[in-house]
């Protein structure tokens, strides 16, 4: 990464974070409107910084799981601003920026780039990569919109409105947004995999062995697939879909996880 | 002239009495025009609400202009002076300012937020414009204070959440639903409560409406009302599994919708969201029903526990709101100096705009064979002289009244330049 840019970047998303989490419990507009502009700031910051990165490296900014996961972040900020519109959810940066947060500083405190190996490169790799990480942060969102779920739900059952019963949008429209981010997430995340194994098979010579990311992975995916077809042909919603969302998520964070510190293909 | 406001509210005059003082728009008019007769106020404005009695006015002695205004009113309604006058309050510049933004921001309301209170305001306002008693003063008071309302209602949620039951059933729909247009609601038994939230719901987009009651005759009378279906009672279980929105309010002495026959339909309604809106007494709706996934029930005291939490939500966002009153009258009270040493700056200028043109035309009746561009030079030399001279005076003027200070420094150049008085 392009260490100064991408480090004024995550200042950003640092000062939009704080500012989204202020805005759950000080409903000050100028507040949303702060951190909404610090948001696109961090953004178009992380941009030019991957724009930056990828010339000098002369490849997409992808071959270590370091830099996927900085893409992944970009990805997701992306997502978030359309969603937070689409849906009018403006508290929604509360619930993703502290995740795009954790990731950034993950991604930006692993500085070792180790060389690619030379099976590592071609076009169907950076494929690979890219597919699955629209689909991780579509997960992200996901998450987020699962989690809001669950709390607006219990705020309503319990029938004493707190704070976040107020400012947390509609139960009916974040069951749109998971059903939704599940439904642009699960394709490509597939679709990833897939290409990850015919890739493999290539490379190697061996379609499947033993990469705890990549046994992970499947888990993740087929957390996913389950939702979906139980949200599409038994009527899933609400709370069970948040559950389920929420249990892919975790895999998906375990799958990362063991990308980024255990050995393997994908180690970095 | 110093502004101010005089009156008794809800907050210490007690309804025996606010009865009494309240009057209708031609007595108003009349009153008006009384107050105005007597000559203690320059303008005026009465507003007289269920809630309160007040007399804006710009007048010298603001303690002889509420004596005047209230002596008229207590004799036009028969009120005796004495029992009125130890509840009076008086705010005088600043504080009435202030309470002027505050009542017609709905701050002082009885209710923090109801709606009523900017109308009575606005046609207080037309009334007094009506019988010419609105000047200047009063003009940019009550314009200001609307455009502060507005604000207030806009930028804080004092008036966003629901403190009556049948508001609050709705607002908790649209937690549930993502908006009501196209919901179907069913209506059961032939409560008032029940049909007032029925028609907020239509009035949100609802549809189609059904109506479930024991007496047929009942229910059709009531389809029709709400531009429903009446269902016959055998049907209610049936209806149950095709809407969004249930509301009952039946008078049975059990309840006539229980957790088996919930159960019942849950199957076929896929996880479609039930919200069950129970406002009778005793309850129509077994209290079981909250248990099964994706339904939702809210009895009376529950609505009751929504509206106290959206009071309490009121009163936080007028903490806000008293904040932006604040911040609003700081900067009227700039605005109000600023306009009261506009006319002595315009004043200045022209006196010495008058003084300089004359000496020019001495000067050049004197020299008839100057050229043109001498003359041009002698007009603009002198307009320089008058400017450079003008310029600390005008700044000194606009820096005090900013500081609060003006007064003294209208009496010095006023003295200093020989200005007319009330120019």
């Amino acid at each position: 990464m392009h260490p100064t840019l991408l480090n004024l970047a995550i200042i950003a998303y640092v000062v939009a974070t704080g500012l989204s989490l202020a805005y759950l419990v000080q409903r000050e507009e100028w507040i949303h409107r702060v951190a909404s502009l610090a948001t696109v700031a961090g953004w178009v910051l992380h941009t030019i910084a991957l724009l930056a990165r990828g010339l000098e490296l002369g490849r997409p900014p992808l071959g270590t799981l370091p830099e996927a996961v900085s893409v992944a972040v970009w990805v997701i900020v992306l997502l978030a601003l359309w969603a937070e519109r689409q849906y009018g959810v403006k508290v929604l940066g509360a619930f993703v920026l502290p995740v795009v947060l954790m990731f950034s500083v993950k991604s930006a405190s692993s500085r070792v780039l180790p060389g690619l190996e030379p099976a590592l490169s071609g076009a169907w790799l950076w494929v690979h990569i890219g597919l699955a990480l629209v689909g991780i942060a579509a997960f992200v969102l996901n998450f987020a919109g699962a989690v809001m779920y669950l709390l607006q739900e219990r705020q309503v059952r319990a029938k004493r409105p707190g704070n976040l019963y107020y400012r947390l949008p509609a139960l009916e429209t974040l069951d749109r947004l998971t059903y939704r981010t599940l439904a642009l997430g699960f394709p490509f995340l597939t679709t990833g995999i897939l290409l990850g194994l015919l890739w493999a098979g290539r490379a190697w010579g061996s379609v499947f062995t033993f990469d705890p990311l990549a046994v992970l992975s499947f888990v993740a995916w087929a957390i996913y697939a389950a939702t979906l077809a139980g949200r599409a042909a038994a009527g899933w919603r609400g709370r069970r879909a948040a559950y389920c969302a929420i249990a892919g998520f975790a895999a998906l964070l375990l799958t990362l996880g063991a990308g980024l510190f255990l050995p393997g293909r994908h180690g970095g | 002239m110093p502004l101010f406001v005089a009156g008794l509210s809800h907050k210490n005059a007690p309804i025996e009495l606010r009865e009494r003082l309240a009057v209708d728009e031609d007595k108003l008019r009349e009153l008006l025009r009384d107050v105005a007769a007597t000559g203690a106020v320059g303008e005026a404005l009465i507003l007289s609400t269920c809630n309160r009695v007040e007399v804006y006015g710009v007048a010298p002695v603001p303690g002889e202009a509420r004596t005047a205004a209230f002596r008229h009113l207590c004799q036009h309604r028969g009120v005796s002076l004495g029992l009125v006058e130890p509840l009076l309050y008086t705010h005088v510049e600043t504080e009435a300012i202030r309470h002027a933004f505050r009542v017609t921001a709905s701050l002082d309301s009885m209710m923090i937020g109801e709606p009523q209170i900017l109308g009575q305001v606005k046609d207080a306002f037309a009334l007094a414009q009506a019988c010419e008693t609105i000047g200047p003063s009063l003009h940019t008071l009550f314009t200001q204070a609307f455009a502060v309302a507005k604000k207030v209602r806009t930028e804080t949620e004092i008036a966003r959440h629901a403190v009556s039951v049948s508001f609050a059933a709705v607002e908790l729909a649209k937690k549930i639903f993502a908006g009501l247009a196209g919901k179907a609601v069913l209506l059961v038994g032939a409560g008032k409560m029940g049909e007032l939230a029925a028609r907020h719901l239509v009035e949100q987009g609802a549809f189609p409406v059904y109506v479930v009651n024991r007496t047929w005759a009942r229910a059709q009378e009531m389809a029709r009302a709400l531009s429903g279906t009446a269902v016959p009672w055998d049907e209610l279980e049936t209806a149950l599994g095709g809407v969004d929105i249930v509301i009952t309010s039946t008078g049975a002495p059990e309840p006539v919708i229980t957790r088996a026959a919930v159960q019942r339909v849950t199957h076929g309604r896929r996880a479609r969201p039930l919200f069950f809106i129970d406002i009778a007494v005793p309850r129509d709706v077994e209290e079981g029903v909250d248990g099964l996934g994706d339904v939702y029930r809210y009895d009376i005291d529950d609505l009751k526990q929504v509206v106290d939490a959206n009071i309490r939500e009121r009163l936080r966002e007028a903490q806000r709101a008293e904040g932006l009153v604040e911040r609003e009258t700081a900067k009227f009270l700039l605005r109000l100096r600023d306009v009261e040493v506009i006319p002595t700056i315009v004043s200045l200028r022209e006196r010495l705009e008058e003084i300089r043109a004359g000496e020019v035309r001495k000067t050049l009746a004197r020299l008839p064979d100057a050229s043109m561009e001498t003359r041009q030079a002698i007009d603009a030399l002198s307009s320089a002289i008058v400017n450079k001279i003008l310029h600390a005076p005008i700044s000194k003027l606009r820096e005090s009244s900013r500081a609060g200070a003006h007064r003294s420094w209208l009496e010095l150049v006023h003295e200093l330049f020989g200005l007319r008085r009330g120019s």
